[in-house]
């Protein structure tokens, strides 16, 4: 099975050559084994044909034949290959039998009245060892016209006569079954190349389109960027699926387009407002109501900018570069340690993989910040791990929290989900934290994994591709 | 601050409800404000006197924040603050490429704009501050790029730092195989974001070197001098971009 898998071409290109190669194959094989056949037939028609009239001459014209030459009591027939008369059939162990033969030309000889059917025996044997063709050979004779002697067979059929002697006739029969053989095997290879190097061509028209279709989709699910579309090519279908395809293609990145613009708008609108409201709370005399006012302010901030983030995540302009996964954790940890949060960075080996290192900052950010909240410190690790799927770099935060119900994990990475619904907006944050992190995770192609520790507290892993 | 002269300047925004509060709030911290609505706006008042430092909103309707903030740095040679509502990294870069002193990412703690509002100006009259060098800096196979702020190691990953280990950094390429004493390495950061740096030195020098030294307790770039301060013991070179 994994064998046939490995054979067996996974594009469209080659399944269809390697399927038609096959029909093809298989068709030509039945209609040379057709052809082979009715040669077949006609030959052993006619050697049994040519073996029976010898044997028939023989046997009807014996006593004239015996008139005409006195001296030579066992030649007869006037044929050029002359029927042998013997007192046993010159047929030997070496000889190979042909009971095809035999039985077709028994048929035949019984109709005549010359033989008593199983009496018949036909055998084949090379024609260099027939002592027959070589005695006629030495006399100077031809032997037919146009056989090369080493590589023809001679039929031998004999049949026994009232007397008890036996009347045994020769045809030659050349190998020119190899021949045709040969023919055949000929025009199947021609066929094969001809027919194949037509559907290539005609494949090839429609796959390289495709293949670039392909390619142009994957380019756009990574880049969402409209630019240098697919010229339309190859057959109508194809064609059309192009000019589909760029029409969508288009139409994606305008809604894209336009939700940027709207969400600078939205960016700009709400937070020159706000600009202009933390610089009034300014004059309010009271210290501490004052400071209220500013963190308000802040949570509103931080909260429009979770939004936006989330929304412009995967939209990034640039692409993503490879990035010192330890020397950003260090500076994520260092952000926490300067506001004097329990965030600590645990020794761990130099990791590199492509990120956006804004992106996962925030990522990692907002998991050190859960942790630091709900589970009191934050454990940071950088780490190096390989699974069935790849490798990846993996950030990992650990706290020793009461961690998140089993029931509850999975429901923690959607919008707008806090821990505890009983908490107030002043601990809990808008709930987009690990949303974030869970979406910055899958456009860079990775996950966000979260699990209870055993020995208690959660575990949060953004795994990243390396 | 004790300039006997009282700092003008000039702010550029759009957006009256803004403008207004804010021109009014540093009006109360004692700095002479006119106010411009639109880029045109601020080539007639700076027609009529140049300010101390121009305050700019970036997205304006007309001419643009950025084309205005060119001509500034081009022509006038004034110190200039862009405030936007922005916060992507790539348009930092953009303001700061044109020629920006600063940015500040709207609603900005108005005490932390005039912060930097002075972080600015200190620096501007500094006569030793030489011109921004934009060459990138070379050690060992890792390169800084000044402009841009982006440290890559000898693989060419890039290594994240922060603003404060940046100018760290700086400081240390600048003076490559020199001792600096912790004095001098506090006077060398300082700069606009002196804010960041009232931590001690040494424990940004140990931030730092936990970014780019394979091993902590060994340093292999930044060395410790005893009793003395910090070496950095690479050649330094500098590629022009």
């Amino acid at each position: 099975m994994r064998l046939w898998r490995r054979i067996w071409p996974s594009s469209l290109l080659g399944q269809v050559l390697l399927a038609v190669a096959l029909a093809l194959l298989a068709a030509q094989a039945i209609s040379a084994a057709l052809l082979y056949r009715a040669a077949e037939e006609r030959r052993e028609q006619h050697f049994v044909g040519s073996l029976a009239v010898q044997l028939v001459a023989a046997a009807n014209g014996r006593t004239e034949e015996f008139r005409r030459r006195p001296g030579d009591a066992r030649e007869l027939g006037p044929r050029r290959m002359r029927v042998e008369r013997a007192p046993a059939p010159p047929m030997g162990p070496a000889d190979r039998a042909e009971p095809g033969l035999a039985a077709t030309l028994a048929a035949v000889l019984v109709e005549e009245g010359l033989a008593t059917g199983a009496q018949v025996r036909v055998v084949s044997r090379a024609a260099l060892r027939d002592p027959r063709i070589l005695q006629r050979l030495a006399s100077g004779h031809p032997i037919g016209r146009g056989f090369a002697l080493t590589d023809t067979r001679v039929l031998l059929a004999s049949v026994p006569q009232a007397d008890g002697w036996w009347l045994t006739a020769r045809v030659l029969s050349p190998q020119h079954e190899r021949a045709a053989l040969r023919g055949l095997v000929v025009q199947t290879a021609v066929l094969f190349g001809v027919l194949l190097l037509a559907v290539w061509l005609i494949l090839r028209r429609i796959t390289r389109p495709l293949a670039a279709l392909t390619g142009r989709l994957e380019d756009f699910a990574r880049t969402q960027n409209a630019d240098r579309q697919l010229v339309p090519q190859g057959p109508g279908d194809v064609r059309r699926l192009i000019v589909a395809h760029n029409a969508m293609e288009a139409r994606i990145a305008a809604m894209l387009d336009e939700k940027d613009v709207m969400l600078g708008a939205i960016g700009h609108d709400l937070k020159t407002p706000l600009a202009a409201l933390r610089v009034r709370i300014e004059s309010v005399e009271d210290e501490s109501e004052r400071a209220r006012m500013a963190a308000g302010i802040e949570d509103i901030v931080r909260t429009l900018d979770d939004i936006l983030s989330l929304a412009r995540v995967g939209r990034a302009s640039e692409p993503p570069e490879r990035t010192e996964l330890s020397a950003l954790a260090a500076g994520v940890v260092e952000e926490f340690e300067d506001m004097g949060e329990p965030a600590t960075l645990a020794e761990g080996p130099r990791v590199v993989a492509p990120v956006h290192v804004t992106w996962a900052k925030r990522a990692l950010r907002n998991l050190v910040s859960n942790a630091v909240r709900y589970g009191g410190a934050a454990e940071v690790e950088v780490l190096r791990e390989a699974d069935p799927d790849g490798d990846w770099a993996v950030l990992r935060v650990s706290d020793n929290g009461p961690g998140i119900p089993e029931n509850r994990l999975a429901a923690m990475t959607e919008p707008f989900v806090r821990g505890e619904a009983s908490r107030n907006r002043g601990t809990g944050g808008a709930g987009l934290g690990l949303t974030l992190a869970r979406a910055i995770a899958e456009a860079h192609g990775g996950r966000l994994v979260l699990v209870n520790r055993a020995e208690g507290g959660l575990m949060a892993e953004l795994r990243l591709p390396l | 601050m004790t300039d006997p002269a009282p700092v003008s300047l000039l702010l550029v925004d759009d957006e009256a409800t803004l403008r207004e509060p804010l021109a009014a709030y540093l009006a109360r911290q004692g700095f002479v404000v006119r106010e411009a609505a639109s880029a045109a706006a601020a080539r007639s008042a700076l027609a009529e006197g140049v300010p101390d430092l121009v305050l700019l909103d970036v997205m304006m309707p007309g001419e643009d924040g950025l084309s205005l903030c060119r001509h500034l740095v081009e022509a006038k040679a004034i110190p200039t603050i862009l405030l936007t509502a922005k916060g992507e990294p790539t348009d930092r870069i953009v303001g700061l490429e044109i020629g920006a002193d600063d940015y500040v990412v709207k609603p900005f703690e108005p005490r932390e704009l005039v912060a930097r509002i002075r972080s600015v100006l200190r620096r501007a009259q500094r006569p030793a501050a030489p011109p921004e060098d934009d060459a990138l800096y070379e050690f060992e196979g890792w390169r800084l790029d000044p402009l841009k702020r982006r440290l890559s190691n000898a693989e060419g990953a890039t290594v994240p730092i922060s603003t404060a280990e940046f100018r760290l950094l700086v400081a240390f390429l600048d003076r490559p195989r020199q001792v600096i004493d912790r004095d001098r390495l506090l006077d060398l950061v300082q700069g606009r974001e002196a804010h960041l740096f009232d931590r001690a030195v040494d424990n940004q020098v140990s931030r730092l070197r936990r970014k780019i030294e394979a091993d902590n307790r060994n340093p292999h770039f930044i060395q410790t001098v005893r009793g003395g301060g910090y070496r950095f013991a690479a050649d330094v070179g500098r590629i022009a971009q």
